[in-house]
């Protein structure tokens, strides 16, 4: 990914619009599964480097990492962020009892991310006429090393988080796509705004 | 021929209704569950046939059927969620089978919506995961236990390091002895030059008794002649200096040992504010006592320099280095001490004029053991002991060194404020 992939601003303002709309679906969901009361920023869409993308995600050493892939008319991974905060009011919510094992807390950091980044996916997804498939989430730490030694320059992100006010929990979920998507993602919204 | 195919999958395959029913099990389920017809299997709750992890499945299989989108579990967090056994039940080991699970939404014009659960058996990367983390704590383990030796063998260089602090305090003990020795020779000298005077003196008055008894009358005494027979003036001049003179052999005797005490011998443990000039002014004096030929001379900016520090570790390390100066010197020549005090540091620098470091040798100095000294005369240890006082003072050592010219060594310490005592 040697140039950066540059969205106009018709071609954003679209975007970011339909992940307002997924990701408003995305809380409705888990709105709506657990019961409770969720907040969602607007998402925010930018071009970053490896390095951004990093100092984007670990932006404190307050918090628990997943990704996930997903794989069909778009490819990519989404990263979220999950606070050590209000974990345990939001695992009572998904009716685990306290206090939570290491597995229960792993678990329902897993679900949590997989809820998320579902909805979020399949709401872009179905808006933009796409077909995806969302692979097993997986825990990981993030380190400066590796993410330095990745094989692209560029890529375009989009990046909300969630807030559940009752127990002071918040989320934060990424998505990353590859370079073949994103040309099939500007095509697409080409054609919606045509 | 579907049908066939999804029976035979190599993954466990169950479909469940909206109320939990089981409408459809594969043979991977059917094979490890009672055996009786898949038939009776059907309508009954997937919560009644596996009620071990009953509250799980029903929390999971609710959030597709809300969501509609897929729901993962792994065998990490959930190891066993179905009670199946792995591996070979005849010729292996029978284990429990640790489980991935999947669930996702499907629908059918018959049943409406439904959810799938896809159960692989992960027995084998799970017991290669599980081995590894076995090995991991056991290299962990050997690492931990590696690490107390290497500690222990620090314990054990520190040790040397503070032999060979014992053997240059006693060299510095044997110079200062020699030096003893030489006030003390020349009291010793004049002292005996004092009693021959005095042998002469109690002549005279002897003399002096014997005249004065025989010639009671006359004729008058030849005092002035006796006199000079004695010396007498000699006498009365040289007298007092000797005197003196020993009385002041007598005080450097007493410096030195004094110095001595203070400087090499004092234990004092823990930090402190020193004068610094003080100091080095009293290491100057044990050091030109032991190496004189060199011309010792210190500078300040300012005059006065006083220093927060650990007295003991920094005085043997500027001793070290200024040692190693007067050791570079053959014939005539200088080592000089710059001190310099900014507000965020102090600098101690020793310039000498003496042989040189060679180039290759420069990299290896601050090495412990390392010496060009001859066997048995050093054990190189002085410049790493200075580098490792430097070091705990958070301050750096520098050299720079011209083959033949001389040598600078500086030492630059961080400003510390002494910490106050709670």
């Amino acid at each position: 990914m040697n140039s950066v992939i540059t969205l106009s601003e018709d071609q954003r303002d679209a975007l970011q619009e339909l992940m307002n709309i997924s990701m408003g679906q995305a809380a409705n969901s888990l709105a709506h599964l657990i019961e409770t009361q969720i907040g969602i920023s607007i998402p925010k869409i930018s071009s970053v480097t490896p390095s951004e993308l990093f100092t984007m995600i670990k932006q404190s050493n307050d918090g628990f990492y997943t990704r996930q892939s997903f794989l069909g008319d778009i490819q990519g991974e989404v990263m979220s962020v999950v606070s050590h905060h209000g974990l345990t009011e939001v695992a009572s919510l998904l009716e685990y009892e306290a206090p939570l094992s290491q597995a229960d807390t792993e678990e329902t950091i897993l679900e949590l991310s997989n809820i998320l980044a579902g909805a979020c996916l399949a709401g872009l997804s179905s808006q933009l006429e796409l077909v995806t498939n969302l692979n097993m989430p997986t825990l990981f730490s993030p380190n400066k090393a590796s993410f330095v030694d990745l094989n692209w320059q560029h890529s375009l992100v989009m990046e909300v988080q969630f807030d559940i006010e009752l127990s002071s929990f918040s989320m934060r979920v990424v998505f990353c796509l590859d370079r073949p998507s994103l040309i099939k993602l500007t095509e697409t919204l080409d054609e919606l705004l045509s | 021929m579907f049908e066939q195919l999804v029976g035979k999958l190599p993954v466990g395959i169950c479909i469940v209704n909206e109320a939990y029913q089981v409408i459809f099990l594969n043979h991977f389920f059917l094979d490890r569950m009672p055996s009786q017809p898949a038939q009776d299997y059907i309508s009954t709750p997937v919560t009644t046939l596996f009620p071990e992890q009953a509250k799980f499945l029903k929390r999971r299989i609710k959030s597709v059927f809300v969501l509609q989108h897929p729901s993962f579990s792994y065998w990490q967090q959930r190891p066993h969620i179905f009670p199946f056994k792995s591996s070979r039940p005849i010729t292996g080991e029978e284990t429990q089978m640790f489980q991935n699970m999947e669930i996702v939404p499907i629908s059918s014009p018959e049943h409406g919506k439904l959810a799938c659960i896809f159960l692989q058996d992960v027995t084998a990367q799970a017991s290669y995961y599980l081995a590894q983390q076995e090995l991991a704590a056991a290299l962990k383990k050997e690492h931990e236990e590696q690490l107390a030796l290497i500690k222990k063998l620090d314990s054990a260089q520190s040790q040397l390091i503070q032999a060979e602090k014992m053997a240059s305090t006693g060299q510095l003990a044997a110079g200062i002895a020699h030096e003893i020795n030489n006030p003390i020779g020349f009291v010793t000298a004049n002292l005996d030059t004092l009693r021959e005077y005095g042998e002469h003196l109690i002549g005279l008055c002897d003399a002096l008794h014997n005249r004065i008894l025989a010639h009671q009358e006359a004729p008058p005494i030849p005092v002035e002649q006796l006199l000079d027979d004695y010396h007498y003036d000699l006498l009365k001049d040289d007298m007092p200096p000797l005197i003196d003179e020993s009385r002041e052999g007598l005080d450097r005797v007493r410096d030195i040992v004094e110095n001595l005490k203070k400087f090499a011998l004092e234990d004092t443990g823990g930090w402190q504010s020193i004068n610094l000039n003080d100091t080095l002014d009293q290491m100057i004096q044990l050091i030109s006592v032991q190496y004189k030929t060199p011309v010792f001379k210190v500078t300040s900016h300012p005059d006065v320099i006083n220093l927060y520090c650990e007295p003991g570790s920094l005085k043997q390390a500027v001793m070290n280095i200024a040692l190693n100066a007067a050791q570079a010197i053959e014939g005539k020549g200088f080592v000089k001490i710059e001190l310099r005090q900014s507000a965020v540091s102090t600098s101690i620098k020793v310039i000498d004029n003496g042989s040189g470091i060679e180039n290759q040798h420069v990299k290896k100095i601050f090495d412990p053991f390392f010496t060009t000294k001859p066997e048995g005369l050093g054990q190189g240890l002085g410049l790493s002991v200075a580098y490792t006082a430097i070091e705990k003072h958070q301050g750096r050592i520098t050299v720079s060194s011209n083959l033949g010219k001389g040598t600078v060594f500086e030492v630059i310490l961080p400003l510390i404020e002494p910490v106050p005592e709670t």
